[in-house]
């Protein structure tokens, strides 16, 4: 279980928290949501929960299967399932896709793994997320389109199996055809998978109607002011987020 | 089918002059060392690739200077350093395009990583005397991004690790590059 526990945060070097006693629990197998307007903390919230190196927490805990998470690096918390889609994914020049994936693999088992097995199996995994092989061997993310960029976030994914997926933004920069294959991979993936839980954190329910949320939340000034299930976002998709802002 | 030339420099300090006639790619790895280089590309449509990697440790330069003697010359020079200690490290890029040498291209990319607080310069320079060319140059001195290592670890690689996946990928910049021949290089990086 993710639990975050009256959870306050703000950017180093500033007084201001962006997360204020902000509480979640997430149970395996769940599929919970958070919307909300620009500038809540929904971005900080996932980048707060991967220990990002901008965001201090300044009182309450993140655990992970009942254990403390909030002392752990960024590689720590990954190697404990932790897996953040990111909005906006870093282009690494120099750095190939290939051994990014290889290097993260090989963290996380005992034994090297083997070339021919690992080109294999992200073969296949590649064609399901339909990028083109070529893009095994390019520098990581440089060059991509938006999906594509997309795509490799969710081709990570497949290949590390975390148990904690938070998707921040993931439908941003999507067309309809490319928001369908990411969203078919990640119910396959939950189907495969069924401890596995996901964050998804979105402007807009769009993507809800591919991945159906268990909960909704939604975030405003930090904290969450409401929770609901999938007739809240539809809510929020007729009437807006004028109600929470106050 | 370009012609490949390796070079290793291991703590010492050389000079080299190549009056280049077809397409050449030159690796220049260089360790702890200082160098001068001169290039006269001395024959129409030809191009050029030089990819300079550095590891540094103690004060050293690197000059380079490339010389667009013929019409339709392509140069495209990388230098690429990583500057260990607090020492001093400097790169003097010249790409000089006469005045009766049309339609050239002549580009630069030069980076140096500082590990610690190394004093690092770039001095990129292109005397340009023609007005039908195409010339490009970029200079970074700084620290690798904060960004890299966070989306590296946020994949469970250790800093560690994550930090000599970023020196590889900028000190062996070319996938072409036959790691064989600058094993040595490649060692030295790995204590880094």
């Amino acid at each position: 279980m993710l639990e975050i526990k009256n959870l306050s945060a703000k950017v180093v070097d500033s007084n201001i928290n962006i997360l204020n006693k902000l509480s979640l629990n997430i149970k395996e197998g769940e599929v919970h949501a958070i919307m909300g307007p620009n500038g809540t903390g929904k971005s900080t919230l996932s980048k707060v929960i991967m220990g990002h190196y901008s965001y201090e927490v300044t009182s309450g805990d993140i655990l992970l299967d009942k254990e403390s998470i909030k002392s752990l690096d960024t590689s720590e918390r990954a190697k404990k399932g932790l897996f953040l889609c990111m909005q906006d994914p870093t282009v690494i020049e120099g750095v190939s896709n290939s051994e990014f994936i290889r290097t993260a693999l090989n963290e996380r088992s005992l034994e090297k793994v083997n070339l021919y097995t690992f080109i294999k199996e992200i073969e296949k995994s590649m064609e399901e997320v339909s990028l083109d092989n070529s893009m095994l061997h390019r520098s990581l993310n440089s060059g991509f389109s938006g999906g594509e960029k997309k795509k490799n976030e969710i081709l990570q994914l497949k290949c590390l199996k975390p148990k904690y997926i938070i998707l921040d933004e993931i439908d941003s920069g999507l067309d309809v055809d490319s928001l369908k294959v990411v969203c078919k991979n990640i119910n396959n993936y939950l189907k495969d998978n069924k401890e596995a839980s996901v964050l998804i954190i979105t402007h807009y329910p769009r993507i809800l109607e591919y991945i159906k949320p268990d909960y909704v939340h939604i975030l405003s000034e930090g904290t969450i002011k409401d929770t609901g299930d999938m007739s809240l976002a539809k809510k929020i998709e007729k009437d807006g987020y004028g109600g929470y802002n106050e | 089918m370009s012609k490949e030339i390796y070079v290793i420099d291991d703590n010492e300090s050389k000079e080299y002059k190549y009056n280049i006639e077809e397409d050449t790619i030159i690796y220049h790895f260089s360790i702890n060392s200082s160098s001068n280089v001169e290039i006269n590309l001395d024959k129409e449509d030809i191009n050029l690739y030089y990819y300079y990697n550095n590891i540094n440790y103690d004060d050293n330069s690197f000059n380079i200077k490339v010389n667009h003697n013929k019409d339709n010359t392509h140069s495209e020079v990388y230098n690429h350093g990583v500057n260990v200690s607090n020492n001093y490290l400097t790169y003097d890029v010249e790409g000089i395009v006469l005045k009766t040498s049309d339609k050239c291209i002549c580009n630069q990319d030069n980076q140096i990583i500082n590990i610690k607080n190394g004093k690092s310069t770039i001095k990129p320079n292109l005397l340009i005397d023609n007005y039908d060319v195409d010339s490009n140059h970029a200079a970074y001195i700084g620290k690798f991004k904060d960004e890299y290592l966070f989306y590296l670890m946020s994949r469970g690689i250790s800093k560690k690790n994550a930090y000599l996946l970023l020196l590889k990928g900028f000190l062996i910049n070319s996938d072409s590059i036959d790691l064989n021949k600058i094993d040595k290089f490649v060692k030295e990086m790995n204590k880094i």
